[in-house]
């Protein structure tokens, strides 16, 4: 009985393994070392299984990639293909900047980075499918580029506004755009358009060619669409055929009779918009085009690439080449002196400077945190006189929020901010302690806080740490104006040097004043501690230029050529 | 003993089962796809049969939302409009539930209407709500008002390749979109731009698809004399793929068959 029993489990076991063999022969043969590679430094973000779902894929956003999907918002090929293997081995290589996906070309050999490309394709079926077919992903053609240029720039500007990218990415770029707020990509995550003015912000990079690739191609998963040929306005006629032809079909439309000549001539252009777009869409479906079709469709996409390549120009322009450096050493924030009244907020003074950059992180240090934040950073310029000094700062931020309220797909939107940080008392060098800069501590810093629900007012804090801040008893007069335009806010605060009040901050120029940043986007979720956050720069009120800076250096250049001369002389003497 | 070697059989040929079903997680995700017979070929067909029905509604009668028009006020926001997900008629008909017939192998093809597919835009909201798109055919998208759109069809969620995601700039009047070979979905379309803008695509393989108005009725015609299973699908009820209905038809005959559907749980 029990051998019967016995063979009977054998049986059944190996029944099981045939299972388990077959559903195993369906993921293709997998790099051992790539997997090794993989678990060891990708898994704790996508998953084991590639499912964007590791232990800490829930405090990222955007969210680690699902690999599963076959969703790759980098590409170098066309809407609706696969990345090539370059795309994959390149965004490993160089991680995507403004996620959290960093760099692994100092961590990993190359050699260990293409195992990782072939691993991650095994989580796709569809790449299985293309090295079966023996098919490539098409490559988006790059060649014709126009050189950058500023009238390059001025046409690329006309078909920002014509195609829409202003929709989401705003006016001036800034990603402020009307619908900006309101989109998720496809795994139904809030997702924010690029500021275009933040160029090191672009995950896929912010090269003309970069920016071209995203533009021509999409981002899949994203709001992003593709601007391919027949999203043009009447692909494949040129200028003037598109204008007659948009002529003859207002007429049409108003339902006036047109001519035998504009009937033919209609007709004619029809013609040729319809052929044009048809043999797009065959080539979309995956139809080989005649080589007549071919040479329509190739002659009609010169015209596209080249405006590709101008509202790529145009993008290019809207972001400084790299990131701007910090305000420290030779960046240090200088208030320069100035006789007289200062600027107000639109006076044409300010742009006499440049502004010092103060780049923001989100605050992860107390609960509640702020993993993702929006706000890139600070930009601040300041004057002053015998008795005040003015500060203009400006940050950039998608959405106006006045208010808090209640959203029903992203939660709770609070009010936006600004706290400008500062030591109530200045330490006296650099070896000297400065506060906590979070917020203070044991010794307290004195803050400017300022609320997007109240643009005309700031006030005055005292605090001991980033929960342990109170409103001063006795608010100075500190001068506030301020505006949001365009994705960016500019905050003016004017207040005299010295004051009365203990806690307050003395100012005296020439001296280093340590000081700090917190930033809150409501729309992100920001509020109290969740928020953006400097670490200490420091500012100082420039030395008073005065006349003697003409008197003493060639004094002191006379006295040393003296004493050279007379060293020498010396010198020549005693060897005699 | 022969009991218990009986019952251990049992119990390993359980496990067997349990673990093939395990093994097919797809089911689930299957529920709320339309079915498609594997094969279909076209013929003439003369002495057809209809079905007729009318889709009703059971239950609490969510209240429509009314959406938030957030952009484009002057346009989009001319008139108000509510979300459709589910609609319901004063005697509780419902709106646009497809019904169709699963396991058609043989039949007509589909007629000149059926093969220009339209989806517009006007108002900023998608019209129909429901549309059903033949396999190898353009779907065109209209756009009347000088508004931007970018026209968003979520493929991938229905395995059916990569998404569709193409702007339709306020100058594009007519935007035709590449045609799918294989049949599947339905599948969303949304605009990015005007994230309230909600529709659903249907691609199908052969003619016997209808989709419900405002009355809750369908019809299909020119149905070979034959049994088949009737299917219906509805974004918010789900569909009966675990259950489909059996209808007959015979030659120039009519058959009613009626549905009353939930909200799916």
């Amino acid at each position: 009985m029990r051998v019967t029993f016995f063979v009977l489990f054998l049986l059944f076991s190996s029944l099981f393994t045939v299972i388990l063999v077959a559903y195993a022969q369906e993921t293709p043969e997998v790099s051992e070392r790539g997997k090794e590679v993989y678990e060891e430094s990708c898994a704790h973000c996508h998953g084991i299984e590639g499912r964007g779902d590791g232990s800490a894929a829930e405090n990222l956003l955007p969210r680690p990639r699902d690999f599963t999907g076959g969703v790759y918002k980098i590409r170098s090929t066309e809407s609706g293909q696969l990345p090539t293997d370059q795309d994959l081995f390149d965004i490993i290589t160089n991680g995507m900047p403004g996620s959290s996906m960093p760099e692994w070309e100092s961590a990993l050999s190359a050699n260990d980075r293409w195992e990782l490309v072939a691993y991650v394709k095994t989580f796709y079926s569809g790449f299985q499918e293309l090295e079966e077919t023996e098919t490539t992903p098409r490559l988006i053609n790059l060649t014709g580029k126009v050189k950058y240029s500023e009238k390059s720039v001025e046409i690329g500007k006309v078909l920002y506004t014509d195609l829409g990218c202003i929709e989401c990415h705003g006016n001036v770029g800034r990603g402020d755009g009307t619908s900006a707020p309101t989109l998720v990509d496809v795994w139904d995550f809030r997702t924010w358009p690029a500021n275009l003015t933040q160029g090191w912000t672009f995950r896929g990079g912010s090269s003309t060619e970069d920016i071209f690739k995203r533009f021509i191609g999409g981002i899949a998963g994203s709001p992003m669409p593709a601007f391919e040929g027949d999203t043009f306005y009447h692909f494949g006629l040129t200028p003037e055929e598109s204008k007659n032809f948009a002529l003859l079909e207002k007429k049409v439309e108003n339902e006036e009779e047109l001519t035998e000549e504009e009937q033919e001539e209609y007709d004619k252009l029809y013609e040729k918009w319809d052929t044009t777009v048809l043999a797009a869409l065959d080539r979309a479906e995956g139809t080989e085009l005649t080589p007549e079709a071919q040479k329509i469709y190739d002659n009609a996409m010169k015209d596209v690439f080249e405006k590709s390549w101008h509202l790529a120009n145009y993008v290019k322009s809207l972001s400084p080449e790299r990131r701007p450096k910090s305000a420290i050493g030779k960046n240090v924030l200088r208030s320069q002196y100035k006789e007289g009244d200062l600027p107000t907020l639109d006076d044409a003074e300010w742009g006499t400077l440049t502004s010092s950059y103060y780049p923001l992180v989100g605050q992860v240090i107390v609960e509640s945190r702020q993993f993702n934040p929006t706000i890139d950073s600070v930009n601040v310029k300041s004057f002053y006189n015998d008795t005040e000094v003015a500060f203009l700062f400006t940050w950039d931020d998608r959405t106006n929020n006045t208010t808090v309220e209640e959203t029903e797909d992203f939660g709770t939107s609070y009010i936006d901010g600004l706290a400008i940080q500062f030591p109530v008392k200045v330490p006296k060098g650099p070896t000297d302690e400065k506060p906590y800069f979070l917020w203070g501590g044991k010794k307290p810093v004195y803050l400017w806080q300022w609320m997007a629900s109240e643009p005309e007012s700031i006030k005055e804090l005292t605090a001991k740490g980033i929960n342990n801040a109170e409103e001063q008893e006795d608010q100075g007069t500190v001068q506030v104006n301020s505006e949001y335009k365009d994705g960016q806010y500019r905050l003016w605060v004017k207040r005299a040097l010295k004051t009365e009040d203990k806690k307050d901050l003395q100012i005296e120029p020439t001296v280093f004043v340590p000081i700090a940043f917190s930033a809150w986007d409501g729309a992100n979720g920001d509020v109290d501690t969740k928020r953006g956050i400097s670490s200490w720069y420091t500012f100082v009120l420039e030395p008073v230029p005065s006349s003697r800076r003409f008197i003493y250096p060639p004094i002191v250049a006379l006295l040393s050529l003296g004493l050279l001369v007379g060293l020498r002389q010396f010198v020549q003497r005693r060897n005699t | 003993m022969k009991i218990k070697m009986f019952t251990a059989f049992l119990v390993l040929l359980a496990c067997g089962l349990g673990l093939i079903v395990l093994a097919d997680n797809h089911e689930e995700e299957e529920n709320n796809k339309l079915v498609f017979p594997k094969a279909y070929t076209t013929m003439k067909v003369s002495d057809g049969g209809k079905i007729t029905g009318v889709v009703k509604f059971e239950g609490e009668v969510p209240k429509m939302k009314k959406l938030d028009i957030n952009k484009d006020k002057v346009v989009c926001g001319k008139t108000d409009k509510y979300d459709e997900s589910v609609v319901v008629g004063e005697s509780m008909e419902l709106k646009n539930t497809i019904v169709y017939l699963m396991d058609i192998t043989k039949g007509k093809d589909f007629d000149a209407k059926a093969n220009k597919p339209e989806i517009d835009q006007e108002g900023c909201k998608f019209t129909p709500h429901v549309q059903i798109v033949p396999v190898g055919v353009r779907l065109t998208m209209l756009n009347n008002a000088p508004i931007t759109h970018n026209v968003h069809i979520f493929l991938n969620d229905a395995d059916m390749g990569q998404d569709i995601n193409k702007q339709q700039n306020r100058m594009l009047k007519k935007l035709r979109i590449k045609s799918i070979a294989e049949a599947g979905g339905p599948v969303e379309v949304k605009c990015d731009i005007h994230s309230w803008m909600k529709a659903w695509i249907a691609y199908v393989p052969h003619p016997y698809f209808a989709v419900t108005d405002e009355k809750g009725e369908f019809t299909l015609e020119d149905v070979p004399p034959g049994t088949y299973k009737l299917g219906y699908w509805h974004e918010a009820c789900g569909t009966n793929n675990k259950e489909p209905q059996a209808v007959t038809v015979t030659a120039g005959g009519e058959v009613k068959q009626d549905f009353t559907l939930k909200l799916a749980e």
